[in-house]
């Protein structure tokens, strides 16, 4: 199998791009959109206001490649072409397992080392195995790359302290306001996202903290996740948003509207009524709830989930070390995971051969039998012997020797000659070197020093030499 | 060049040129802050040494200037202001977490001492205390200057208030610097600075009026309208808007910024005006007897300069 990695992310794509990616339909239905297309591939997708990316696996030689991939995004998200492979970054085997492992740790993060993208990418995986999409090798691979995140961030400490979107967000506000004891928070959503941030920014005590939320119910229950006492604040009708906008300090939105819900035409009779106090808007929602026209209206600071990262670029700086202890371990588990992914694929394929054979050994043992049955002479045994086993060798050199035959061109007729020899343990003195050269040598036989024995074979006298 | 104080000359090139160059350094910070991770420490020292040396130069003019009296001249003024000004400076960055008003307030400093510096070498002129009222001369004097001091902090927040505000309207990285003092916290400072600084304007153009209708002479049409009044009245109206700003909120935040810059420069504008025209003292009385030139050197220094 072979493991692709296939997406955008902050890093590639601006806010306006992966808006569109975010905005239509859920994880479920691309993944069953992705699983009719492709057949037998495993698939998960990690989607977050951050990151679109597909991680698959697909049989060695088959579909999808790296333009099925493109294409299947673009028609799928209604996004042109070009636009996409522009923002797409393409990985495949160790490096796309590598590229997760390092988003689970948050190397691939905004905010360098955040917690949150962990929980995400694991949510993701349960989806895709929930739906199916996720398969023995991808099994493998999320397992390994969570179990990883959390190894090197409690070895490494990489996500010490306080470096969420919701914790930078909080420090922005401290840029605006000295003291929040006279301030009011108003929290637009009830999603996870609007939960973390509110949690940082109750750390900083201000006088009132509202919730609003279209359904009044999620309100209250994020009001109680994040344990605010009833006077504080509480969870408001929708109704009254306008009214919350003109008494609110810090802006928080985080909802899942399609569309704008903090439009220009909307402050402009908020401002004079909040007589032009200064309004701390922070838009983490994807798409984006605030309209970026409002960001230049006075007084008024807007900041969208792209913002946030010119204000922590420092951040990678400040956690080198740790960034780099990280690395460490992300290179040692992807090789083992590459190794396991490796090994379990031969052991497969190992079954399956076996099973091959032993249908062929079990046809030929059935006609030979058959043959026997009629109480021949000794004579006839050798002969119906010497048949059955002549038979059941070309049975089992057909296939192989008519791939040699047919080469297709994956790999040099030299590959399959060394394979061969290699694995049947044909002895090197019986081939030509003629056909020696033409051999792939390979990494394990240059650190041996298995070249050098090879050419010295050469040179010795050409005795007996017969072709495999 | 007046050589008559070579000591005094000397340590205030010393703080000129030592400003200077950690003006230039605070600016190359600001523009790239990873390069200079020390500044902060650097700039909060220069200011504390500016203020030292000041006070030092007070210390020894009183100690060694026989009949010395705190300010005797427009370079007094002008290192009094200094002195007020590095001492508030770094009395608001330890309290109000005012963190970076050093590198702001350094290039005033840079202005003020290399001010002083050509007042002490080049310009130096007494004051004529003995003519005037010893009151409402000092009055007028500790009103014009510490009024200035005061607007001088508030420009300086100013100042910063416009580089923080730009940065956050950027989406600049904000972690370089440090945490910056909050605009909430700048418009505090420029609103309080600017109120104090008004107060004590108001007590210096009364008592400055009251110094230059001395003996109960009426003052002229043309005094009122002259370019020294005009502008120290437009100064102290920019500072009567500025101590109302949140009132008067179509000039909160930024615009708030500007006025508090806009206020100093005016204020440094009247002491260039009264510092370098000809001084006529105002009453239709000295009108008549149209002799400014001959009095100008004597009263000039009246009002400030």
């Amino acid at each position: 199998m072979r493991v692709l990695f296939t997406g955008i992310n902050h890093r590639t794509a601006p806010v306006e791009l992966r808006e569109c990616f975010a905005s239509r339909g859920d994880t479920e239905s691309h993944l069953d959109a992705f699983r009719e297309r492709f057949p037998g591939c495993e698939c998960v997708i990690v989607s977050t206001c951050n990151r679109f990316e597909l991680y698959i696996t697909r049989p060695m030689h088959g579909s999808p490649d790296g333009d099925d991939l493109l294409t299947f995004m673009s028609q799928r998200f209604d996004v042109p072409m070009g636009q996409v492979a522009s923002a797409t970054i393409h990985r495949e085997q160790d490096q796309a397992v590598a590229h997760l492992f390092r988003v689970c740790c948050g190397l691939d993060s905004m905010v360098l080392g955040e917690p949150q993208v962990l929980g995400q990418v694991r949510r993701a995986y349960k989806t895709a195995a929930g739906c199916g999409s996720a398969g023995p090798v991808l099994h493998r691979v999320f397992q390994q790359a969570i179990a990883t995140a959390k190894q090197a961030r409690t070895e490494t400490g990489i996500d010490a302290g306080r470096v969420s979107v919701g914790s930078v967000a909080a420090d922005l506000a401290r840029q605006v306001f000295a003291d929040f004891a006279d301030k009011t928070v108003l929290g637009i959503g009830a999603g996870e996202v609007s939960k973390l941030t509110l949690r940082h920014m109750m750390d900083l005590s201000p006088r009132r903290l509202w919730l609003v939320n279209r359904t009044l119910k999620n309100a209250a229950e994020l009001a109680e996740a994040i344990h605010l006492s009833a006077d504080l604040g509480g969870a408001r009708q929708w109704e009254q948003l306008d009214e919350l906008l003109v008494e609110a300090d810090i802006v928080v939105t985080s909802t899942s509207s399609p569309t704008p819900i903090l439009t220009p035409q909307m402050f402009k009779s908020i401002l004079k009524r909040r007589r032009y106090r200064p309004l701390f808007v922070i838009d983490l929602a994807m798409p984006r709830d605030a309209d970026p026209k409002i960001g230049s209206m006075t007084n008024l600071y807007l900041y969208n989930i792209d913002d946030l990262r010119s204000v922590v670029s420092n951040s990678l700086g400040q956690r080198g070390e740790q960034a780099q202890a990280c690395e460490g371990y992300i290179a040692s588990a992807v090789t083992a995971c590459m190794s396991q992914i490796t090994h379990a694929d031969l052991g497969q394929l190992i079954r399956k051969l076996r099973t091959k054979l032993h249908d062929i050994g079990d046809d030929e043992r059935q006609r030979t039998l058959k043959k026997l049955a009629d109480q021949p002479g000794p004579g006839e045994i050798e002969a119906a012997l010497d048949e059955h086993t002549q038979r059941l060798i070309n049975k089992i050199l057909h296939m192989p020797l008519s791939q040699l035959n047919q080469h297709d061109g994956d790999a040099p007729l030299g590959f399959y000659a060394a394979a061969l020899r290699r694995l049947f343990e044909l002895d090197d003195h019986e081939v030509s070197c003629s056909e020696d050269d033409e051999m792939p040598v390979s990494k394990t036989e240059t650190q041996t020093g298995d070249v050098r024995s090879r050419t010295s074979h050469c040179d010795q006298p050409k005795t007996t030499r017969k072709m495999a | 060049m007046n050589l008559a104080n070579p000591i005094t000359t000397c340590l205030l090139a010393f703080l000129a040129v030592m400003s200077v160059v950690a003006s230039v350094r605070s600016l190359r910070r600001l523009s790239r802050p990873e390069q200079c991770k020390t500044a902060g420490v650097a700039q909060r020292a220069v200011v504390a040494a500016i203020m030292l040396v000041t006070l030092g130069l007070f210390v020894r003019f009183w100690l060694f200037e026989a009949g010395w009296q705190p300010v005797t001249s427009h370079r007094d003024g002008l290192l009094l202001m200094s002195f007020l000004l590095s001492g508030a400076v770094l009395f608001i960055q330890s309290r109000a977490r005012l963190v970076g008003l050093a590198a702001f307030a350094l290039p005033v400093l840079t202005f003020v001492l290399t001010w002083a510096f050509c007042a002490s070498t080049w310009t130096y002129q007494p004051f004529d205390l003995p003519n005037l009222h010893p009151v409402w001369h000092g009055v007028h004097l500790t009103g014009v200057y510490l009024g200035t001091a005061c607007c001088g902090v508030a420009s300086v927040a100013g100042g910063m208030y416009l580089y923080v505000h730009a940065r956050l309207r950027r989406k600049q990285n904000l972690g370089g610097l440090g945490r910056l003092a909050s605009l909430e916290a700048l418009e505090n400072t420029i609103i309080r600075a600017a109120t104090l600084g008004f107060l004590l304007l108001t007590l210096g153009l009364i008592s400055g009026v009251v110094v230059a209708s001395e003996g109960g002479v009426p003052l002229s049409w043309s005094w009122w309208f002259g370019p020294k009044i005009v502008l120290a009245v437009l100064a102290w109206g920019v500072y009567a808007v500025l101590m109302n700003v949140r009132y008067a909120s179509s000039f909160r935040g930024r615009r708030a910024a500007w006025l508090s810059i806009a206020g100093l420069v005016l204020l440094l504008a009247t002491y260039v005006v009264v510092t370098s025209l000809p001084y006529t003292r105002g009453t239709q009385q000295d009108e008549l007897q149209n002799d400014p030139a001959g009095r100008a050197a004597v009263i000039q220094p009246t009002e400030g300069g």
